[in-house]
Order: C-alpha cells, then sequence, then structure tokens
C-alpha cells in the first residue's frame, strides 16, 4: 500500500517532540485540561504512525528476508515504540506528574539514533528469523527497555527524594512526580523484570547457537565481549534484584535507584560493545541492503 | 477607646522565634494576672496559636495602655528571653490599625492557610479566656464581638472559605501524597489530641487510612479521638517505639520542649528494616528537633515548612481577596464610626443636661420674680428658655453629630475633646 510508504520517522519524531514541548510548557504554565488532552492527542497520533511504521517496514524485511529488528535502525525504533507505549500508559495513569519530560528525551534520543546509524547490522536475517532468534532478540529489545524505564524512574526518584529533603516542592511551579513510593516500587519492579527478560535473551542465544544448522557453529564463544558483558549485565541484574527482594537494607529508595542507574550504565556500556566490537559474526559492521544475507562463517553462526 | 496590638506571627517570626513565646491554654491566665497586676485599669487578651502570639490591650485612655517596651518586657519575662531576641520579631499596631488587624486575623485572611477555619475558634477561645480573667471587660467586648460579627460577614458573602483548606488538609493531600502512593496500609501514628489532631484524623480517614495510633499525655483524651476515627491507643511512654514502626508521624502535642530529639531518634530507627518516615510537626513549640532531619530516607516537616504550600493556596483564592479585604476596612470604619457615636452620644447627652439645668434654674429664678405674670406669659417665658438654649446648642451638637458621621478611621474626635473641656463635662 503506498500510503503506508508515506510515513515517515518525522511523523512520529515531529509528534513526540511536540508532546515533549508541551511537557516542558507544563513546568512553567498551570495545568490546563485541553493541553493535556492535545498532549494526549498528539502521543496517540505519534504512536499510530510509529506503529504502522514498524509494521510496515518489518513486513517488507520480511519479504526480502532482510534484517530487521537485528539492525540498530530497526532495533532503536522498536525501543523508542515499547517506551512511548510504557509514556502513554504512564501518562495517562498518572496524570498530573511531568513523566515526559524525563521518558520523552531517551524516546527521540532512540530515534536520532536509529536513524543516523541507519541499517547497519551485525545480524544474518537467517538468523533474526529462527525461532530462538526472534526470542533472543526480543526477549534482549524488552529487557534493555525496561532498564531504560527503570533508569529513568531512579532518577525520578532521586529528584523527588531531593525535592522533598530541601523542601522546595512549591518553587518548582508546576512540576509534579509520582510519590515516592510508587517511584521506588517501579524502579524495583523494572529490575526483577528486566533481568527476567536478559535471562530470556541470554538462553535464547546459548539455544540458538547450539541448534545452528552447521554442526561446527553448535558452540558458544564465550570470550565475545559483547556475551561477556551481557552475561555480566544479566548477573548484575539479578544480584541487583534479588539483593532488592530479600535483603531489606537494599530496599532503602536510593539504593533501589542506585541500582537501576548502574544497571542501565551496564546496558549502555554493553550496547557501546556491541557497537564497537561487533556481534555475532567475525566481521565488523555492515549495511542491510535488503537482500538475503549469506553468512556462512563459523562465529557468524554462533552470536548469542 | 484605645486599642493596641504587640505580637508575631508566620509572617514576621519563623518557627524558633514564635515557639519561644508562644503560650498554652494553661498558660494564658497566668500571665494575664501579671499584666493586670501591672495595667490595672487597662484590659488584655492574649491570642497564642501555633501561627501567632497577639497581645491586645484595651483602654478608655492612651494613658492607661502600657507601652511597647513595656507589653515586650512582660514577654520577655514571662518566656525568660531577652527583650533584644524579641524585638526584632514582634509587630506593633495602634487604634485603626489594630481593629484592622484583628478583623483580618479573625476572617482568617491572615492565616498561613487563608480561608482555613480554625482560627475563628481559635480566636473565641482567647476571647472567652480574657473575659474569665475580669468580672468587667467592656472594651474586649465591643472589639472581639465585632471580630467575630466581620469574620462571619466576610465567611458569608465571599467564596474566600470555599473549598477550604488548612495546614492539616495540606500535610495530608499535598505533601503525605508526594511520598506514599496510599495511605490504607500505612502505619500512622498521631501525637497530642487536641483540635490539630483531630481535623489531621479527619483528612487522613478520607485518604482511607485505617491503621491509625494516638497517643497522648492525657490517656483518656486519646482514648476519646481514637475511638472517633477508629484507630488504637498506646501509653505516652510507648512513644519512641511506635514511631520506629510508623510510615507517618504527626505531632500536635502542646509540650513546651522537643519530645523526640535526635539521640532518642538515632537509637530507635533501624537501619536494617528501611523504610520512609514522613513527620509532620505541627506544634509549636516543635515536637521533634530539627536534626532528626538529617537521618536517610526522613521528611520532616514543621508548620514553616508547609508555608510554601499554603502560599500556592493562598494564589488560587486572589480572586476573592479584594472582596473579603474591602469588607474588613468597611467594617474598620463603621467600627470607628459607631465608636464615635458612641462616645458623642454621651457628651451630646451631658451637655443638653448642663445647658436645661441651667435654664431650669434661671426659669426658676426669673418666674420667681414675675409672681404678677400670667400663665400664658409664663409659658411664653418657658418657651423662649427653651428655644434659645436649643439655638445655642445646634450649631456646636451639629458639628459634633457630624464629625462622628465622617468614614475616617482612626480616633479622632478633637471636637468632643474641646466641647468637653469648653464645657468642662465629664
Amino acid at each position: 500500500m503506498d500510503w503506508l510508504e508515506k510515513i515517515s520517522i518525522t511523523c512520529f519524531a515531529a509528534s513526540y517532540a511536540v508532546v515533549f514541548g508541551f511537557e516542558l510548557v507544563r513546568l512553567y504554565f498551570s495545568k490546563s485540561s485541553v493541553r493535556s488532552t492535545i498532549k494526549i492527542a498528539f502521543t496517540v497520533a505519534g504512536l499510530f504512525a510509529h506503529t504502522i511504521f514498524l509494521y510496515h517496514h518489518t513486513s517488507v524485511h520480511f519479504d526480502r528476508s532482510g534484517v530487521w529488528l537485528g539492525s540498530w535502525f530497526g532495533w532503536s525504533l522498536a525501543a523508542a515504540w515499547l517506551l512511548t507505549i510504557a509514556y502513554l500508559w504512564l501518562a495517562l495513569r498518572k496524570f498530573n506528574s511531568t513523566i515526559g519530560v524525563f521518558l520523552l528525551p531517551v524516546v527521540l534520543a532512540l530515534i536520532a539514533w536509529g536513524s543516523y546509524v541507519g541499517s547497519e547490522t551485525h545480524f544474518s536475517a537467517a538468523r533474526e528469523k529462527s525461532i530462538w532468534g526472534m526470542v533472543h532478540g526480543i526477549a534482549l529489545l524488552i529487557g534493555s527497555t525496561i532498564v531504560a524505564l527503570g533508569f529513568v524512574f531512579g532518577v525520578m526518584y532521586l529528584i523527588q527524594a531531593r525535592r522533598l529533603k530541601t523542601k522546595k516542592l512549591s518553587q518548582s511551579g508546576s512540576f509534579r512526580l509520582p510519590s515516592l513510593e510508587w517511584l521506588r516500587n517501579s524502579a524495583e519492579w523494572s529490575l526483577t523484570i528486566s533481568a527476567g527478560f536478559l535471562a530470556v535473551g541470554l538462553l535464547s542465544g546459548v539455544a540458538m547457537n547450539l541448534t545452528g544448522q552447521n554442526e561446527l557453529s553448535r558452540f558458544i564463544p564465550w570470550s565475545d565481549p559483547v556475551i561477556l558483558s551481557s552475561g555480566i549485565l544479566f548477573s548484575w541484574l539479578l544480584v541487583a534484584s534479588l539483593t532488592s527482594v530479600f535483603y531489606k537494607p537494599a530496599r532503602h529508595g536510593r539504593k533501589v535507584a542506585m541500582l537501576v542507574s548502574a544497571s542501565f550504565l551496564f546496558l549502555v556500556l554493553e550496547l557501546g560493545f556491541v557497537w564497537f566490537m561487533g556481534h555475532g559474526n567475525d566481521t565488523t559492521k555492515q549495511k542491510d541492503t535488503g537482500q538475503p544475507v549469506a553468512v556462512s562463517t563459523r562465529s557468524a553462526e554462533a552470536d548469542a | 477607646m484605645n486599642i493596641q496590638i504587640l505580637g508575631c506571627s508566620h509572617d514576621t517570626a519563623d518557627a524558633s522565634v514564635r515557639e519561644k513565646i508562644a503560650f498554652s491554654a494553661a498558660e494564658v491566665p497566668g500571665f494575664l494576672s501579671a499584666f493586670y497586676d501591672a495595667f490595672p485599669q487597662a484590659e488584655a487578651l492574649l491570642l497564642s496559636t501555633c501561627n501567632r502570639t497577639e497581645l491586645y490591650t484595651l483602654g478608655t485612655h492612651p494613658d492607661l495602655l502600657p507601652s511597647r517596651a513595656e507589653m515586650t518586657a512582660l514577654f520577655a519575662a514571662q518566656k525568660s528571653i531577652a527583650t533584644k531576641e524579641l524585638e526584632q520579631s514582634l509587630f506593633h499596631h495602634r487604634d485603626d490599625a489594630a481593629i484592622k488587624h484583628l478583623f483580618t486575623v479573625s476572617s482568617s485572611l491572615d492565616s498561613m492557610v487563608v480561608g482555613e477555619s480554625q482560627i475563628l475558634s481559635q480566636v473565641k477561645q482567647a476571647y472567652e479566656l480574657a473575659v474569665e480573667m475580669r468580672s468587667s471587660t467592656p472594651l474586649i467586648h465591643q472589639t472581639f464581638d465585632a471580630a467575630i460579627r466581620v469574620a462571619r460577614r466576610v465567611s458569608n458573602e465571599t467564596d474566600i472559605h470555599k473549598n477550604r483548606v488548612s495546614v492539616p488538609s495540606i500535610a495530608i493531600n499535598v505533601l503525605a501524597k508526594q511520598i506514599f502512593e496510599r495511605l490504607d496500609n500505612k502505619q500512622i501514628l498521631v501525637l497530642g489530641a487536641g483540635e490539630m489532631a483531630e481535623e489531621t484524623l479527619t483528612y487522613l480517614k478520607a485518604e482511607a487510612a485505617n491503621n491509625i495510633t494516638v497517643a497522648n499525655r492525657t490517656l483518656e483524651k486519646a482514648h476519646q479521638l481514637a475511638e472517633q476515627f477508629g484507630g488504637k491507643t498506646i501509653p505516652w511512654s510507648n512513644i519512641l517505639t511506635e514511631i520506629a514502626a510508623s510510615d507517618l508521624v504527626i505531632s500536635t502535642t502542646g509540650a513546651a520542649q522537643p519530645i523526640v530529639t535526635l539521640a532518642d531518634f538515632k537509637s530507635i530507627r533501624d537501619a536494617k528494616k528501611p523504610k520512609p518516615l514522613f513527620i509532620l510537626d505541627l506544634a509549636i513549640p516543635r515536637d521533634f528537633e530539627s536534626s532528626i532531619d538529617t537521618a536517610d530516607d526522613v521528611y520532616l516537616y514543621s508548620l514553616d515548612d508547609l508555608q510554601a504550600e499554603c502560599e500556592r493556596s493562598l494564589k488560587n483564592r486572589k480572586s476573592q481577596w479584594p472582596k473579603a479585604l474591602s469588607i474588613v476596612e468597611q467594617e474598620t470604619v463603621a467600627f470607628f464610626r459607631d465608636l464615635r457615636r458612641r462616645a458623642s452620644g454621651s457628651t451630646i447627652a451631658s451637655l443638653k443636661k448642663q445647658a436645661n439645668e441651667i435654664r431650669d434654674d434661671e426659669l426658676k429664678r426669673l418666674l420667681n420674680r414675675l409672681e404678677s405674670a400670667s400663665d400664658k406669659d409664663k409659658k411664653q417665658i418657658e418657651i423662649a428658655f427653651n428655644r434659645l438654649v436649643n439655638k445655642i446648642l445646634h450649631p456646636p451638637l451639629e458639628s459634633i453629630r457630624e464629625e462622628s458621621d465622617t468614614d475616617q478611621s482612626g480616633h479622632s474626635g478633637g471636637l468632643l475633646e474641646a466641647m468637653k473641656q469648653l464645657f468642662k463635662l465629664e
């Protein structure tokens, strides 16, 4: 369908930028139901365009056997899409809070990053379309998004705790954040859930390597820095979430906020490894041409 | 009538000063006795709330009232504070400014939370205490009856009390919600069983709080309050243990010293079970040492800390301000006009009485000499004397009436004083 192709990144990125603008305006002007309604309308419109865009490009790449979610472009846009859904849900649930000021910059940064990097990828289309490959990619995508979300909650917790401690609530005008209790619980929740998704991602990566078509490729390259850092990230999240659940002193709100912030740093480090060192093949970055990519080297079959 | 006020409020002094010259209801009679010992011919009323301590002194003559320095010295002596320390935080109003201030206070326009309901009942309590101290307090009756009437007028004729909020409502509905997502699963401790505690509990119940504990030095009062709001009570000696287990502590006692020090708090705070603790110290003097706020995850808010939030609510009511202030101004003018009318009325009556006595004496003397005059002539002479007195008195009496009917507030009455001196009236 022609109209699907007419939806560009600009459509939804501009909508999100407008919503971000509304969130900023809200910091300086009193609450307005008209403004809030327009903001939600722009978010829904942007999300609709974003969904169509992702759907269309996923279909096209599947038809052409090209890499989509495995590319930086697709991955960033999908992560931004998930975060926008989270934003919409939070904006409706926490109507008075200025969550968008923290969440929307992450969404816009992901879109900008995806657009800048383009379709560079490390993965073969064949691997992306294998069951384990899909589970691996989607679980890591959701896990990473939740880590980012947890980071936003953690930052908001620290700011809210500081405002309450310094008794400066009124000086911040219409700047409202959710309660400390809600932010701490959400950050804690994000630690646990993200650890779960990263575990699924890691295990599905192992399964993907062990069930490769080529017998020679059935091994796990533990020395791969990305796999190593993924393992460290997962271990960190596991320890952090178990600690925060079972060890009461670690449930201190500020400690939870620090844990989610550290998790986000680990995630950024891991993505940095993927970006600079490659993951899943022995070459570095390659451009997805939209054509089937034949990757037959042993190490290319051995990503996790 | 002469009136003056010396005091401090949340506008002029912070909590650390206010708590030093705060008087509990039990302390007020002692203070007023000391006042009457020194100034027996004046009338006095002491209004002491969390946000203000104000001494109203009234007298029929300015010389009967104490000076500012004397009143400051009285405060300083009663509370054992250096006069110098007090001076900077005290304000002083006289006559029309004092009446305007009283009307503004009783109408809740000078409250930390404009439109709050507590202040009028506090003014009434202070009024009752002042009246109990003396058999005759005509000036206090006249002034404070007017203050209560003005407060009712402002309440009836403006929306300033509509959706009114108070310090407890802001503390619970604004601040507690910044910390806690919900209150129904929180352990809440209320220290004190007075009016502030009762009002706070009303808002807590509205937020579905159901795990409430009340502690008070008089256990019976705590029982009454706890029963009213479906809570439980604990002995006063257990408060430290209960604070350690609580999520939200609201303190409203009238204790003269902090009831929880930093050392006490450190001893009960369990580092192994960290959880946010929100302490609302609504008492003056404060019940919790301010240094407790330095503890991790502890949010200690005193009345002064709530002021900024209260000012935000004040902003929302600004549209009603001009109307309310205009009522206060009208009533201030009317109060003094009424005072002048009463004063001129008695002077006019005295003058008329004096003139009539002279008339009657002279008429009697003349008629005794004119024994041969007919009754008709005697009647004409009597009428002539009456007309003479009335014509002489008419211009000065008219001038006095005009002066008392002017809308200039304040205590002018120069003509009245002149008249009293000229005719040697009592």
